[in-house]
């Protein structure tokens, strides 16, 4: 009887706690899960009680890497469920804001967590030996990204100065000037990326699925937008639900979610394939050097169209920087709400994809809160892929399997910290 | 591109620590101290903060590095010591940084500013022994009482290394 198993107990170079397990006897595949085991956050709960303005503050400890794109979440959310028309200086800042944290995150997982896969060491560790200037750089790249977060929302994570209806700090004619002039420097190092990841081999691997990511005609997406599906549909963001469609398994801590097929794939790739018409001319460039054209169904890919992103992130920036230069930066005060009960839903597209907040006010005081994370939207598609790669390379050594499969959990750059929501859990 | 251009011979206090979470404000508090005194005209003071993996930047490019922060030596509460790198083993608590990215310290940032063969000639740490790192901002008694004389620690290490 020939057995193959695999059984990656706390996956590295990931966020958080997961365990790969694959078993396959006699050619067949009998077990293949992404069993999640990171304890549930309670994030929910924690909020109900508490007024409006603390609930940005808080939901942004969801997560370290994420902390701006929970915020801006929360904020659409309650400014949906209060009446808030933001200025049009907030709603630059905050796209500012967030490409900040969309370039950190992204050079974290391509340089840090899933270069040493492609260039054959263990961690960053000999890479930082083998190739100091790659990690250098990919480290001049994460300051630049810290930096843009702490002008313009007050720290590099867990932004302080966004608050519902606007900002309570704005950044300097200096301050600007200055990140013009790092986001300028910062090409070179840009430029050297996309290099470097046209140099690279990923696995070879395809499977069709649903991609769902949000969507603007006139503007590559990461606030609002309606949730656009691959398959050719849209849905306002008050409808999420019907998209997520969460449900449980036994084995994970985090629930799982599909629409129109039997899971769905979110993040820089979904992105990518629905949005590739709104990426700056520059980031398409980069694009055709990297050889992605859409629909790009292999998902190691993600990390690649990371790379397209990080390119989208620093060009984009500049432009949003000069518009406000040329408009010049006002003292706003944040918009106060018209009323204080309501419901509304927040959409953004943070670094691993869609990501919903919803909550429910009463007289300013939070009475229901739902947060769907990416990661967790994703781990159906994760394992489904999973399923279709191990009968492709059944036949390799044991160790070449399992670390095929490793990196095919890295390439979702899953955080699997956030993605473990509550189970409400009921004994027989 | 060079991120980092520090004018040759300059000497990096850096403070490290949460002030939200009781002693472990040690460093940014002896800071403050140290604000209100006549520095040597080439120490720069930085609060580091919580920094992870950005510290190997933050100290790129300086002759010398004196950390200050709250370090668990099973001292008495309020008591320092002040060490170089070759008397401690510091237990980075991911030594091959191959797991999350969300626990990297100066442990971890030392590990790596090794490895990419960045790390300062000379690093001297005065580690704090905490009363508390709880969440609850300010230092303890013990803590607050020992703040002057790390100050004066401070001042005379950066001192006798300018004289070198």
């Amino acid at each position: 009887m020939s057995r193959v198993h695999v059984d990656v107990h706390h996956l590295t170079r990931v966020e958080g706690h997961g365990n790969i397990v694959v078993d396959v006897r006699n050619g067949v595949l009998e077990k293949c899960e992404l069993q999640i085991v990171e304890t549930p956050r309670f994030f929910e709960p924690m909020v109900r009680g508490r007024t409006y303005k603390e609930v940005a503050h808080i939901v942004s400890r969801i997560c370290g890497i994420c902390s701006v794109g929970h915020s801006t979440a929360a904020l659409r959310a309650l400014e949906a469920a209060l009446g808030i028309e933001l200025t049009e200086q907030t709603i630059l800042l905050r796209r500012l804001n967030m490409h900040g944290e969309m370039l950190d995150s992204h050079v974290l997982h391509t340089y840090m967590l899933i270069a040493p896969d492609l260039l054959g060491v263990q961690s960053v560790v000999p890479l930082a030996k083998s190739q100091p200037e790659v990690v250098l750089r990919a480290l001049r790249m994460k300051k630049l990204a810290g930096e843009i977060c702490r002008i313009i929302s007050g720290r590099h994570t867990h932004p302080i100065a966004m608050v519902v209806g606007g900002f309570t700090h704005t950044p300097s004619e200096k301050d600007l000037l200055y990140l013009r002039k790092l986001l300028l420097d910062a090409r070179a190092d840009v430029d050297a990326t996309v290099d470097l990841f046209a140099s690279l081999e990923l696995p070879a691997f395809e499977r069709e699925t649903e991609y769902i990511a949000s969507h603007k005609d006139d503007e590559y997406c990461y606030i609002d937008g309606v949730i656009a599906s691959s398959e050719g549909q849209t849905w306002l963001a008050n409808d999420y639900r019907s998209v997520t469609n969460e449900y449980l398994l036994p084995y994970s801590t985090a629930k799982r979610a599909r629409n129109l097929r039997e899971s769905y794939m979110v993040g820089a790739l979904a992105r990518f394939n629905i949005n590739f018409e709104q990426l700056h001319p520059k980031a398409k460039a980069a694009a055709e050097r990297l050889g992605m054209k859409p629909p790009v169904i292999n998902p190691y890919m993600i990390t690649v169209a990371q790379v397209i992103e990080i390119v989208h992130c620093v060009e984009d920036a500049l432009e949003l920087v000069d518009q406000l230069l040329t408009k010049g930066v006002q003292w706003e005060d944040p918009v106060a709400p018209p009323y204080l009960s309501g419901t509304g839903v927040g959409v953004c597209d943070v670094p691993r994809g869609i990501l919903f907040h919803e909550y429910t006010i009463e007289d300013g005081v939070v009475t229901g809160a739902n947060c769907i994370i990416p990661t967790g939207q994703n781990l159906q598609n994760v394992e489904l892929d999973m399923r279709a790669l191990v009968p492709k390379i059944i036949d390799k050594p044991q160790p070449e399997i399992t670390l095929a499969l490793e990196m095919l959990v890295r390439a979702y750059d899953p955080c699997i910290s956030c993605s473990t929501h509550l189970l409400d859990v009921e004994f027989k | 591109m060079s991120s980092n251009a520090i004018p040759s011979g300059r000497t990096l206090i850096l403070a490290l620590g949460n002030p939200l979470r009781g002693d472990d404000g040690v460093g940014a508090a002896v800071l403050d101290c140290l604000r209100g005194r006549d520095l040597p005209s080439e120490v720069d003071l930085v609060d580091g903060g919580t920094s992870g993996l950005e510290l190997v930047l933050t100290m790129q490019g300086y002759a010398r590095v004196i950390v200050i922060d709250a370090a668990d030596m099973r001292l008495t509460p309020g008591e320092w010591r002040q060490f170089s790198l070759d008397d401690v083993l510091l237990h980075a608590r991911d030594p091959h940084l191959s797991g999350t990215m969300h626990y990297a310290g100066l442990a971890e940032a030392l590990v790596l500013a090794e490895a990419l063969d960045q790390l300062p000639p000379e690093i001297t740490v005065i580690g704090v022994q905490p009363a508390t790192t709880d969440w609850e901002p300010g230092l303890t008694a013990p803590v607050q009482a020992a703040l002057g004389s790390i100050a004066d620690a401070v001042l005379m290490t950066a001192a006798a290394i300018s004289q070198m």
